[in-house]
């Protein structure tokens, strides 16, 4: 077998055990257009960036920057993991993550942050050399999702090329006492019990990028603890949000989700239920 | 306390020593911490009165052996009794290796370190294919079923049926089983109980039925005359060895091996026996809270250090409490004797002796407690079951009292007493938060109910306007959060009828039924919006199961084989047609993305059938933890999350959360969604209600092991003895000096003359001597002040050491100054927590409150695929990872191998 099949019989192989033992453990599954996303992921991150996955040297690499202390006088440490890569003299931190390149591209606020505190450890703390960070967003964009669903080599590659998921993030020293005095202030609040949802106002903020979606729907949205959520009801009982309607014309809400998230999570429902049959065989009367 | 930059000159100067670290980290150690700290060859025995800091020895004992004896991480084996205490240790090596690395630029990689209480290193062992595996085969380790899942597991009605035939009973097995424990009862719920704890004991015991049953076949009178001593018919002994038998075999199914909590140590301890160099596979193997380990375990512990000597174990005897899960606590009293017969080795005893938290007066006073008894073994035995000298003295030597008893008398007038003096500490400020005032009892139910002393002292709490939080007190399903949720539950899903059944669990679970179905209507009432829900809800199974119907009569109509594949261009149309299919089961036939999904699997060679279509489009769009989070969205639920936003009271929250791992777990293994065949035919209530809920109900099931924070702010923590294990608070309020000496339990009788070890304490004296521990430990948990219920009165009984030593002279509360009590405060810093990038800082600012229930209360999310997708990307990208510098490293290993050869060719 030639080494880049070997690989991703590797690849495809190793997702399958992940699978397994996550749908174990969890009782969970994921439908199957779903989970197959999920293998493509993985599939597309090493056609693509085959250079990089060939040369991290180090994976999943625990950065810990003990010792800090809150404005309130706690001490805590902060804890990150990134992948590293040595090569020829250079070094380049990586941080893969699951979201993708636009995003990232449009909102390098919190990347920036959390990158500029690693490379803060791994430098001045391990005094280890840095050359490059970049996050890896591994989600594709839609005109690669399209072209995988095509099933046409040629647009396949096509868009791969033009695929640009390594998303280069700045050096800024000055980043860094910055962060860590807004985490040390995020410990406080945590051990101080304070949890108000973010304020209205920024429900209604639009999110840069090129989704122009609103804070609102890519958070709360998502978040199934949105129904009892002050904020949020005061968001989406304000008219112009989907079936408009003063509060007191309303019975509740439930708020369906979108009908293609409906019916990945039916599909993976149906994937994951016991046999009715055996139900029966052990619940019977 | 310094700040980070003004820790900068001292990070920076590169050379690390100990005493430098333990500047950095505030930490002062005594001379026997010190020594203990500085171990590092063979056997140690530490023995550690309660608060004399173990914990940070056993943590700057570790980084000890890593830092300056070249230990790697991956070569300890470290094991905690519970999940929590591992990872507090854990956090805190990460902190104080992390300071390290920052000061030598050498990183530690804790992720090979074995930490974890004994059953997840168990589990870990079992799939370590780098150590235990010839070839780094992947192991698959049988799947894990904890205490519930055992229950279910084995009253399921197909394993029972099994189970019970293997061992020769007949159709009506569940009399003849309870009747072998003593017990009249016809129940299965009673017999299942019983026989998980006798098989547990079992296993921990490493009893070998086979064995056991020739045993009794060849019994030369001796095993008679001990059960007829004990009450017990030989016949009904075997017949628990045989249903053992068969529950083992019971784990063996199609789809993969399945152990329980107690089976699991032994297949871990099978392998070790069956790998060649397990002694050595670990450098350093450190066990703490040792006097709360068992047999097997014992067994696992020299197994592993049989290579090294190097077994270090820290316990204290007199807070063994879980003997009744197999625990014996004389492996710790024994240690010596134990090393010299495993190891041929003699360990070096230190006693961590000087306790820092607790004033002069409470430490005097357990001290006391422990002498009101006589622990010599007698009969002509030599030496004590107590490791008699520890001589605990208290860090803090201040004079004044710090134990009162209350005024003995009738326990109202005791509970009141003692209630106003809890609102007089703290309207003084003696405590921050209600939380620092802990009330202990031996134990807070009986048969699910809470028991007397527990309410009274409750009631008089509340009438001078305190909160208690009692997660152990009574059923969790008798919380109010419980009952408003499975009180609208009921509403929606149909209560199941009370059938003329026998059993008091049964009229009792009924009457539960009842009453919280009178409240969801109550709820329904006071909210027509949620009145409207209900019945919207209700609404869609009636429609599911009409279009259920509807389609199975088209199906029917036409021939059609169930379990035959769909066939999309005929099918299709006739089901869209079929009379009375609603519009929305219309819209769920016709949607694009079912199409979709049988015209993949049909491409991929396993068409869908048309059993799977029925069930798609007959399927609600909302699953139980759906429902939940939507209810949670009206009034009465809404505001418990209102208050605990604001840090005012996180009693209800807490108790929301675990109602939704209740309902995870059942969805998880029987209804991850919702389709109509379950409520045609009254499955879904026979599952849930029937089955599920009840078996809760009447297992008096409480909550679920907290990680963190396990007591919320704003209320009084009412726990039982062995829930404050670990645990310190300002105040301790003794609720019940009162433990009757039962009888010996039914494992201890049934498992003793099968022993493969010397038996330890006499079955007679068990009672008494794990009572005096239970109370040791506590009044071992104040800090700054003790406070003992003092009953009197008809049926009011103390145990004899109270009797003894609360006489005249004994302070108590009337004379008391609360002036005198100093205030709680920390007196150590608490060990730097960790927090993570991503799921701390970045989630929180996200959202704070999205954190407070996923991450801090632990709500199962309802829809939680993305991160079950995003677990799976990243553990199968660090796979890829792993696998690409394993590839690289051989390549260069084989290209220096290559050149090393050539150079010495």
């Amino acid at each position: 077998m030639a080494y880049e099949e070997e690989i991703e019989a590797f690849i495809r192989a190793t997702f399958e055990q992940n699978y397994e033992q996550l749908r174990l453990e969890s009782g969970q599954a994921l439908a199957p257009n779903v989970k197959e996303t999920a293998l493509n992921q993985v599939l597309l991150y090493w056609r693509k960036l085959r250079a990089i996955a060939e040369a991290v040297t180090d994976t999943e690499v625990h950065l810990s920057l003990p010792g800090c202390e809150t404005p309130q006088g706690r001490e805590y440490t902060i804890e990150g993991v990134v992948d590293i890569l040595q090569e020829e003299g250079r070094t380049v931190m990586y941080d893969v993550k699951t979201h993708d390149a636009d995003f990232v591209r449009a909102n390098p606020e919190d990347y920036e942050q959390q990158l500029n505190v690693y490379a803060h450890i791994w430098q001045e703390l391990r005094q280890q050399d840095l050359d490059e960070m970049a996050v890896i967003a591994t989600a594709f964009p839609e005109t690669l999702q399209d072209a995988l669903a095509s099933g046409d080599p040629d647009m396949l590659a096509y868009h791969l090329e033009r695929w640009e998921p390594v998303i280069p993030i700045a050096f800024d020293e000055r980043r860094v006492e910055e962060t860590i005095r807004a985490f040390g202030a995020v410990v406080d609040a945590i051990e101080e019990n304070r949890f108000a949802p973010r304020p209205v106002a920024d429900l209604n903020v639009e999110l840069p990028g090129a989704r122009r979606e609103r804070f609102a729907a890519r958070i709360c949205r998502n978040c199934d603890a949105r129904f009892s959520c002050t904020s949020f009801r005061e968001y989406a009982w304000k008219p112009g949000y989907r079936d408009a309607g003063e509060p007191a014309l309303r019975p509740y809400f439930v708020d369906p989700p979108p009908d293609a998230e409906q019916e990945h999570w039916r599909a993976a429902g149906l994937e994951a239920a016991p046999d009715t049959a055996e139900l029966r065989a052990d619940f019977g009367r | 306390m310094t700040t980070f930059e003004q820790q900068v000159p001292l990070l920076t100067d590169r050379s690390v020593t100990l005493e430098k670290l333990w500047q950095l980290a505030h930490f002062q150690p005594n001379d026997a911490q010190r020594e203990a700290i500085l171990h590092v060859e063979g056997p140690l025995y530490l023995t550690a009165g309660p608060g004399s800091g173990k914990t940070r020895v056993l943590l700057w004992r570790t980084v000890n052996l890593i830092v300056f004896h070249d230990v790697a991480p991956g070569e300890i084996f470290l094991s905690t009794f519970t999940e929590k205490a591992a990872l507090q240790l854990r956090e805190g090596l990460q902190s104080l290796l992390g300071l390290v690395t920052n000061l030598n630029g050498k990183p530690y990689d804790l992720s090979q370190m074995y930490i974890g209480t004994v059953h997840s290193l168990c589990q870990r062992l079992l799939s370590d294919r780098r150590r235990f595996s010839a070839g780094r085969q992947r192991n698959r380790p049988p799947t894990l079923l904890d205490e519930l899942d055992q229950y279910f597991h084995l009253s399921k009605a197909r394993t029972w049926a099994t189970v019970t035939a293997a061992a020769g009973l007949g159709v009506d097995p569940n009399a003849a089983v309870n009747a072998a424990f003593g017990s009249p009862s016809q129940s299965k719920h009673v017999a299942v109980t019983h026989c998980i704890a006798i098989f547990n004991r079992f296993s921990e015991e490493c009893l070998d039925p086979a064995v056991a049953l020739e045993r009794l076949a060849n019994d030369d009178g001796q095993l008679r005359a001990y059960f007829q001593q004990w009450k017990r018919d030989p016949t009904q002994v075997a017949l628990l060895l045989r249903l053992y038998m068969a529950y083992r075999d019971s784990l063996t199914t199609e789809e993969g091996a399945l152990t329980d909590f107690s089976l699991l140590q032994q297949e871990a301890y099978r392998a070790l026996m069956a790998f060649p160099d397990a002694g050595k596979a670990f450098r350093h193997v450190i066990v703490d809270e040792y006097q709360d380990t068992n047999t097997i375990q014992e067994r696992i512990f020299f197994k592993l250090a049989s290579g090294t000597g190097n077994l270090c174990v820290v316990g204290d005897d007199d807070q063994a409490l879980y003997r009744f899960r197999g625990a014996t606590v004389e492996n710790f009293v024994e240690f010596p004797t134990r090393c010299q017969a495993y190891l041929s080795l003699t360990p070096r005893r230190i006693s961590l002796a000087t306790t820092y938290r607790s004033r002069k007066h409470i430490v005097d006073f357990y001290t006391a407690f422990m002498k009101q008894t006589n622990w010599a073994k007698g009969d002509g035995q030599p030496g004590f079951y107590r490791v008699m000298d520890k001589d605990i003295q208290p860090y803090q030597c201040d004079p004044l009292p710090a134990v009162v008893a209350s005024t003995p008398a009738e326990p109202t007038a005791v509970c009141a007493e003692i209630a106003t003096l809890v609102r007089a500490l703290l309207d003084a400020g003696k405590v921050e938060d209600p939380n620092q005032i802990a009330f202990l009892f031996p134990s807070l139910k009986y048969q699910g109910e809470m028991t007397q002393p527990v309410s009274r002292m409750k009631a008089a709490l509340e009438a001078v306007g305190l909160k208690v939080y009692a997660p152990r007190a009574g059923r969790f399903l008798d919380v109010e959060e419980a009952c408003d949720v499975f009180g609208i539950f009921v509403q929606i899903f149909g209560c199941p009828s009370r059938a003329d059944l026998p059993g008091h669990d049964y009229s009792a679970y009924h009457d539960w039924l009842a009453r919280v179905e009178a409240n969801g209507k109550q709820l329904m009432q006071a909210d027509p919006r949620l009145e409207q829900f209900v019945k919207d809800r209700r609404g869609e199974l009636v429609r599911a199961a009409q279009d259920y119907h509807a389609l199975m009569e088209v199906a029917e109509q036409h021939r059609w084989d169930l379990d035959a594949p769909y066939q999309l261009q005929v099918m299709k149309r006739v089901l869209h047609n079929a009379p009375r299919l609603s519009e929305r089961g219309k819209q769920l036939l016709a949607s694009k993305f079912l199409d979709q999904a049988v015209e993949r699997r049909a491409a991929q060679g396993q068409p869908v059938t048309l059993r799977y279509v029925v069930r798609r489009v007959t399927s609600l769009d909302w699953s139980l933890l759906d429902l939940f989070y939507q209810l949670c969205g009206f009034e009465h639920l809404k505001q418990m999350f209102d208050q605990a936003e604001t840090g005012h009271d996180e009693g209800p929250v807490s108790n929301l959360g675990l109602i939704t791992q209740y309902l995870a777990r059942f969805m998880d293994q029987q209804a991850p969604i919702l389709t109509a065949e379950l409520f045609v035919d009254g499955l879904f209530n026979r599952i849930f209600f029937a089955s599920y809920l009840f078996a809760l109900y009447r297992r008096g099931e409480t909550e679920i092991e907290d990680a963190e924070d396990p007591f919320p702010k704003g209320r009084i923590p009412f726990l039982t003895i062995h829930q404050a294990k670990g645990l310190e608070f300002p105040v301790v309020v003794l609720g019940n000096p009162r433990k009757d000496a039962r009888e010996p339990a039914d494992a201890e009788v049934l498992v003793r003359p099968f022993l493969e070890r010397e038996p330890g304490e006499p079955l007679e004296r068990m009672g008494e001597l794990d009572a005096m521990r239970m109370f040791y430990v506590a009044l071992s948990r104040a800090r700054n002040l003790l406070v003992l219920a003092h009953y009197q009165g008809r049926g009011q009984h103390m145990n004899e050491p109270f009797k003894a030593l609360l006489d005249a002279n004994f302070p108590r509360i009337p004379a008391l100054d609360p002036a005198t009590i100093p205030p709680a405060q920390l007196q150590e810093a608490p060990l730097p927590k960790i927090y993570s990038f991503t799921a701390d800082y970045l989630m929180y600012q996200r959202c704070p409150r999205q954190y407070m229930i996923f991450r801090k209360y632990g709500f199962a999310p309802a829809r939680s695929e993305t991160m079950f997708f995003g677990s799976l990307v990243h553990s199968t990208l660090e796979d890829l990872h792993h696998e690409l510098i394993r590839r690289r490293e051989g390549r260069e290993r084989t290209t220096s191998d290559r050149s090393g050869y050539e150079e010495r060719g």
